[in-house]
């Protein structure tokens, strides 16, 4: 397989990993229970935000990034080197120094990610218009340009409802609920967009080939 | 309204125009995208008219300058063998026939290679190290100075538009040494750097001051020509310390 697929198949792979985890815990209520308690967490047991905020919001936002630079021009890759190390770093820090707890909502981590991930996607459009290579394309045709609207609404959108979930399943659960599908849509869109990128070298008849490709 | 209700109210609104800002962000760019890419295809098809023109002139002018050389030859070369050949077929010596002869021969040889320089077909099967190098000789011949070619043979594979645009500029910049530059020595390098291939031509003549407005096009005209190749030109220069002209493309 060739390296400019390998990353998304491996990306695909730890998606289903990772929702597969999720589910067994939901299923080995003692195992979410240890976890919880070695995280500190005996108030909320059947909570499994821990795995959502390590597997999801800190380690998928960081592959997305990795992602997004395989698409960009070589003079601005160094950006998501410098977005990555400064993201990893503060995570570790947060939550070291117990800022944000693992096992609750992390709104600050969450709100770096996102602005980092809203910030490649900048990086992707400026390249989009002002790029020799993508000037010739057609962005339509491009799965990333597809792969990035979505990470775009995908980051934009769930950031407002996952920082006000806790809350709104307080006062208004069905409203919470209706918010909480959104994330779930877009998850399926960019989940299934890893799909097609996977299979892209398959659907040259309907998409073509990412004008940084050669030089992966 | 409760306080609770208002905050339900901002969710639901910030979660809209966040949706409603990003549609328009990605809509803004796609129509950007297709500006640009149709600027970017006049732009493109501008260069590619350019390069055909310059192409074009550039065929234009070799050509006149072959019939030009054609016209010396036949005058000074083969009209002098002929009429020589005219001298000894009518002597009444038979040896003088033979020689007569021969002359004939030298001119049917000589016809067949000046044939050959009718069309560009030359252009392809010359590389550009042998043409500098003949154009060398052609000036040390005339023994108004002294000329050398150093090179690493950078230039061996070359388009044949590449080399008729080089060629031409080459022979222009030599040109321009003989007739205002008066130099002693004229020397060519040729050499490759780590992301460009360079033709170096500097004489020792009289020199210019390059930052005095020229009456002429030349100069413009030739920085112009290696830009339609992808190819820069730089010039250096001052009164006295002789010319330094650079012809770089890349790699």
């Amino acid at each position: 397989m060739d390296g400019f697929y390998r990353f998304p198949f491996f990306v695909l792979c730890y998606i289903v990993f990772c929702a597969n985890l999720a589910a067994y815990t939901n299923f080995d209520f003692d195992f979410k229970k240890t976890v919880n308690a070695y995280l500190g967490n005996t108030e909320y047991p059947m909570f499994n935000l821990w795995l959502i905020n390590v597997t999801e919001r800190q380690i998928l936002t960081i592959l997305n990034l990795f992602l997004i630079k395989s698409w960009l021009e070589p003079s601005k890759k160094k950006y998501i080197d410098w977005m990555v190390l400064i993201f990893v770093i503060t995570a570790i820090i947060l939550q070291v120094t117990k800022v944000e707890l693992m096992y609750l909502e992390q709104p600050i981590i969450f709100a770096i990610g996102a602005n980092m991930i809203l910030f490649a996607c900048g990086l992707y459009f400026i390249g989009l218009i002002t790029n020799e290579k993508y000037l010739q394309s057609n962005p339509l045709r491009l799965l990333s340009f597809w792969k990035i609207t979505f990470l775009l609404f995908n980051y934009s959108l769930t950031y407002v409802s996952s920082v006000s979930l806790l809350y709104l399943y307080r006062e208004n659960p069905s409203l919470g609920r209706i918010l909480f599908e959104i994330g779930t849509v877009l998850t399926i869109m960019n989940t299934s967009i890893f799909v097609l990128l996977v299979a892209a070298p398959f659907l040259a008849k309907y998409f073509d080939r990412e004008p940084y490709h050669a030089s992966n | 309204m409760l306080p609770t209700e208002n905050q339900v109210y901002i969710i639901i609104f910030s979660t809209l125009f966040l949706g409603g800002l990003m549609s328009t962000f990605v809509v803004a760019m796609v129509f950007i995208h297709r500006q640009r890419q149709s600027e970017n295809r006049q732009k493109i098809d501008q260069m590619q008219a350019e390069f055909e023109k310059t192409i074009l002139n550039v065929e234009n002018e070799i050509q006149q300058e072959t019939l030009s050389q054609i016209g010396r030859e036949l005058h000074d070369n083969i009209g002098q063998l002929l009429s020589l050949a005219k001298l000894n077929l009518n002597s009444s010596k038979q040896e003088k026939h033979a020689d007569g002869r021969e002359y004939v021969n030298q001119v049917i040889r000589e016809v067949r290679a000046l044939s050959k320089t009718l069309n560009l077909d030359w252009v392809e099967s010359i590389t550009l190290d042998d043409f500098i190098y003949q154009q060398l000789q052609k000036i040390q011949a005339t023994g108004f100075c002294q000329t050398s070619l150093e090179s690493d043979h950078s230039f061996s594979e070359l388009e044949k538009n590449q080399k008729l645009v080089l060629i031409r500029v080459i022979q222009e910049c030599l040109n321009n040494a003989l007739k205002h530059a008066e130099p002693d020595n004229i020397v060519i390098r040729i050499e490759k750097t780590s992301h460009s291939r360079r033709i170096e031509v500097s004489d020792d003549g009289k020199g210019f001051d390059t930052t005095q407005k020229s009456s002429g096009s030349g100069m413009y005209n030739l920085a112009k020509r290696m830009e339609t190749i992808g190819g820069k030109f730089y010039l250096t220069s001052a009164v006295g310390k002789g010319t330094q002209i650079n012809l770089e493309l890349p790699l």
